[in-house]
C-alpha cells in the first residue's frame, strides 16, 4: 500500500512544476475576500501578499477554498494531499453547496433518499476517502489535516479542532472516535436529526435504520418523550464526524463542522426509502447532531475558519498565511483537477462503485404474489430471481414470466432500469392478435412485474 | 533461479514492499500470492471492505490494485509485482476481517502470474522491510 489513489487509474500525477496557471492570493489581495475574512485577517499575523496569477501550487501550509463546488473541493484535497511536500503539516478549509457525500465503499441506496435529492435538486458524491455519509451546505465547514504519517495522531488532529472550538467559547469534547460533542446530553437539546458520521461493519439491513430514524422522529416531536432505547449509547451531540486517509508516508484527517447546516434536510435527505437491501461494504452509524450556533450564535464560517488555522499555527508551529484558492478556470484546467472532477461525477464512480448488494421486494398482483429478490455488483444487475405464491397462473407461465424479468433486468444499471427498445416488441402478443385467441398467460403477469420493476428500480 | 533436472521442491520466496505489501512466489508455477503484511494490518486496525481487481486484468509493478477500508482509514494497494490476476480471495468480501486475522495467509488478496519474475529482486527482504518500520 502506498499512497492513495482513486480506483480507476484515470488520473495521472501532475508535476507541481507543470501546473497551469491558476489564480491564488492571500486574503490582503483581492478585496472580495477582504470583508468575509476580515476576522481572518486581523488574526493573521503573517498573511502572504501575492500577485493574482500565481499557479497552483503545493507548497503552502494553509489553504482556504472559496470554490463551493464539491467536486472541486474534493479533488483540491486529493491533489494536494498527493502533491505537498510530505514532511509538512497542511490543512484545507472549504464549505460546499448542498450535497450529501458517501463514504468510499458505500452503498448509496442504502445511505441516500434519492426522491427527496432529486426534489430540492442537492446533488450526491461519492469521496475517495472511507467512512459514513455526511450532509455539506453553506452552514457546515470542512477542515483537511495532512500530516506526515510519523506525526499522525487521530487525537492530536482532533484536538486542533477542538482548541479551535472552544477558542470559540463553546464548551466541546472529544468522544473516543475524535468526534466533538458539544454539552451533555439532554433531553431537552434541540439535537432533532440524526448524521451519520462514523463506519461500522458488517451487512446492515435497511429494515433496522429505518426502524432507528422512526424513533428519533418521534423523539423530534416530542422533546420531553423518553430517549429512544437506540440513543442509549450516546452521550453527547455531534458537531462534526470525521474521515482519515492514511499513505505510506501521509495521512490525512478530515472532517465537517456543522455550524448553522440546515438539520431538517440533513436528516430528510440521510434517511434512505428502500427497504430490504443487504449490502456489503460500509455503513453508517448514524448521531444525533447538533449545529454550533447552538452553543455560540456568533459563530460562522468565517470565525471557525480563523480558530482552526489559529490553533493549526500554534499545533504545528506554523507561522506561514493563508493561500486562498479560487476555482478558476485555469485551476479546474489544470490536467490533474480536470480528471479527478470528472471521474467523480461519471457514473462509474458514484454507483459502479458500490459494493455487492441483494434487494427483495414483494408485490401482490390479481394474478398472485411475487417476491423479488435482485443481486447487484458494481452497480450492474448480476441476477433477478422471481418467486411466486398463490399464483393463479400455472407453473409453466411462472416459469415464463420469471425467465422474461431476469432476462429484462440482468445487465442493466440497479437504480436505473430502462424499458429496452427491443423490450418493447418482446410483448407476445405476436402469439394472439391474428387468431383473435387471448394473449399468453405469461404477457400479462410480466408486464405487470415489468411496469412495477420499473417504477420501483429507476 | 529455475532449478534444473534435479530440481526436487518447488522454491517458495517471500519478498516485500515498503508499502507492506508481501508477495510469497512460488518458483514452480510462477505465481506469487499478494497480502498486505502483519505488520500493515495491525496500523489499519479492523478492516471494513477490501476492493479486489478482476480476475484476468493485467497490471505493471506499482499499479493500484485494490483498496483497503479499515475503521482508521482507507488504503491503496500497489501490485508488487508485474503480472496477469489469476485469482481473487472470495472469502474478504463477506469477511473483511481475515485481513485482521490472518494478514499473511487466509487473508491473502489476489494471486498474480508473475510476468517478469526478475522484479522480485527488486523488493525487500523480511529483514530490509522490518527496518522501514522499526525505529
Amino acid at each position: 500500500m502506498r499512497q492513495w489513489q482513486t480506483g480507476r487509474r484515470v488520473l495521472t500525477r501532475l508535476q507541481p512544476q507543470n501546473a497551469r496557471l491558476g489564480i491564488i492570493h492571500s486574503l490582503a489581495s483581492h478585496s472580495r475576500h477582504k470583508q468575509s475574512f476580515q476576522t481572518l485577517s486581523t488574526v493573521s499575523q503573517t498573511l502572504e501578499h501575492k500577485g493574482l496569477n500565481e499557479s497552483l501550487t503545493p507548497e503552502h501550509a494553509i489553504y482556504v477554498s472559496s470554490s463551493t463546488d464539491p467536486l472541486f473541493n474534493l479533488t483540491l484535497e486529493d491533489w494536494l494531499f498527493r502533491n505537498a511536500p510530505r514532511s509538512s503539516p497542511l490543512l484545507l478549509i472549504y464549505r460546499d453547496s448542498p450535497c450529501v457525500i458517501i463514504g468510499r465503499n458505500q452503498n448509496p441506496w442504502t445511505e441516500v433518499n434519492f426522491p427527496a435529492l432529486r426534489a430540492v435538486g442537492t446533488s450526491f458524491v461519492r469521496r475517495r476517502s472511507g467512512g459514513g455519509t455526511v450532509y455539506h451546505d453553506l452552514g457546515n465547514t470542512n477542515f483537511s489535516i495532512h500530516l506526515p504519517q510519523s506525526s499522525f495522531d487521530r487525537r492530536a488532529t482532533g484536538n486542533v479542532i477542538l482548541g479551535a472550538v472552544r477558542s470559540l467559547g463553546i464548551d466541546a469534547q472529544l468522544n473516543d472516535r475524535n468526534d466533538i460533542c458539544v454539552g451533555p446530553y439532554k433531553i431537552s437539546y434541540p439535537s432533532r436529526f440524526f448524521v451519520i458520521s462514523q463506519s461500522s461493519r458488517g451487512p446492515t439491513r435497511t429494515e433496522n435504520r429505518r426502524s432507528s430514524t422512526h424513533l428519533s422522529h418521534c423523539f423530534t416531536q416530542n422533546h420531553l418523550s423518553p430517549l429512544p432505547p437506540v440513543l442509549m449509547f450516546v452521550c453527547s451531540n455531534y458537531v462534526s464526524g470525521s474521515a482519515y486517509k492514511i499513505a505510506n508516508k501521509r495521512s490525512y484527517h478530515h472532517g465537517t463542522m456543522l455550524i448553522s447546516t440546515k438539520l431538517n434536510d440533513l436528516g430528510e435527505l440521510l434517511r434512505p426509502q428502500e427497504s430490504n437491501i443487504v449490502t456489503k461494504g460500509v455503513s453508517s452509524v448514524r448521531s444525533p447532531v447538533s449545529n454550533l450556533q447552538l452553543s455560540n450564535p456568533s459563530t460562522t464560517h468565517e470565525t471557525f475558519t480563523s480558530a482552526v488555522v489559529d490553533a493549526f499555527r500554534k499545533e504545528y508551529r506554523v507561522h506561514s498565511g493563508i493561500c486562498m484558492v479560487e476555482d478558476t478556470e485555469d485551476i479546474k484546467n489544470m490536467e490533474y483537477i480536470r480528471n479527478g472532477m470528472a471521474e467523480l461525477s461519471t457514473w462509474e464512480w458514484a454507483f459502479g462503485q458500490t459494493p455487492e448488494f441483494s434487494r427483495t421486494l414483494n408485490k401482490t398482483f390479481p394474478w398472485g404474489e411475487v417476491s423479488v429478490e435482485i443481486r447487484s455488483k458494481h452497480g450492474i444487475i448480476l441476477d433477478c430471481a422471481l418467486e411466486f405464491k398463490n399464483a393463479q397462473i400455472n407453473s409453466t407461465t411462472t416459469i415464463q414470466v420469471a425467465k422474461k424479468c431476469k432476462s429484462f433486468c440482468v445487465g442493466q444499471r440497479y437504480g436505473f432500469l430502462r424499458e429496452a427498445p427491443e423490450d418493447t416488441q418482446d410483448t407476445g402478443f405476436s402469439e394472439y392478435p391474428t387468431s383473435g385467441s387471448r394473449p399468453a398467460e405469461w404477457v400479462v403477469p410480466t408486464q405487470d412485474t415489468k411496469s412495477w420493476l420499473l417504477g420501483t428500480l429507476q | 533461479m529455475r532449478a534444473g533436472p534435479l530440481h526436487i521442491r518447488a522454491l517458495h520466496i517471500k519478498k516485500y514492499t515498503e508499502e507492506h505489501e508481501l508477495v510469497n512466489f512460488d518458483d514452480a508455477t510462477g505465481v506469487g500470492i499478494v497480502s498486505i503484511t502483519d505488520h500493515a494490518q495491525s496500523v489499519l486496525g479492523d478492516v471494513v471492505f477490501v476492493e479486489l481487481p478482476t480476475v484476468g486484468t493485467t497490471f505493471n509493478q506499482g499499479d493500484q490494485i485494490g483498496a483497503v477500508e479499515s475503521v482508521k482509514a482507507a488504503s491503496d494497494i500497489y501490485a508488487p509485482v508485474s503480472g496477469t490476476i489469476e485469482a481473487i480471495n472470495e472469502n474478504l468480501s463477506g469477511e473483511p476481517g481475515l485481513l485482521n486475522k490472518s494478514a499473511e495467509d487466509k487473508g491473502w488478496l489476489c494471486k498474480i502470474k508473475l510476468s517478469d519474475p526478475a522484479e522480485l529482486d527488486k523488493l525487500l527482504t523480511w529483514e530490509d522491510y522490518k527496518k522501514t518500520y522499526v525505529e
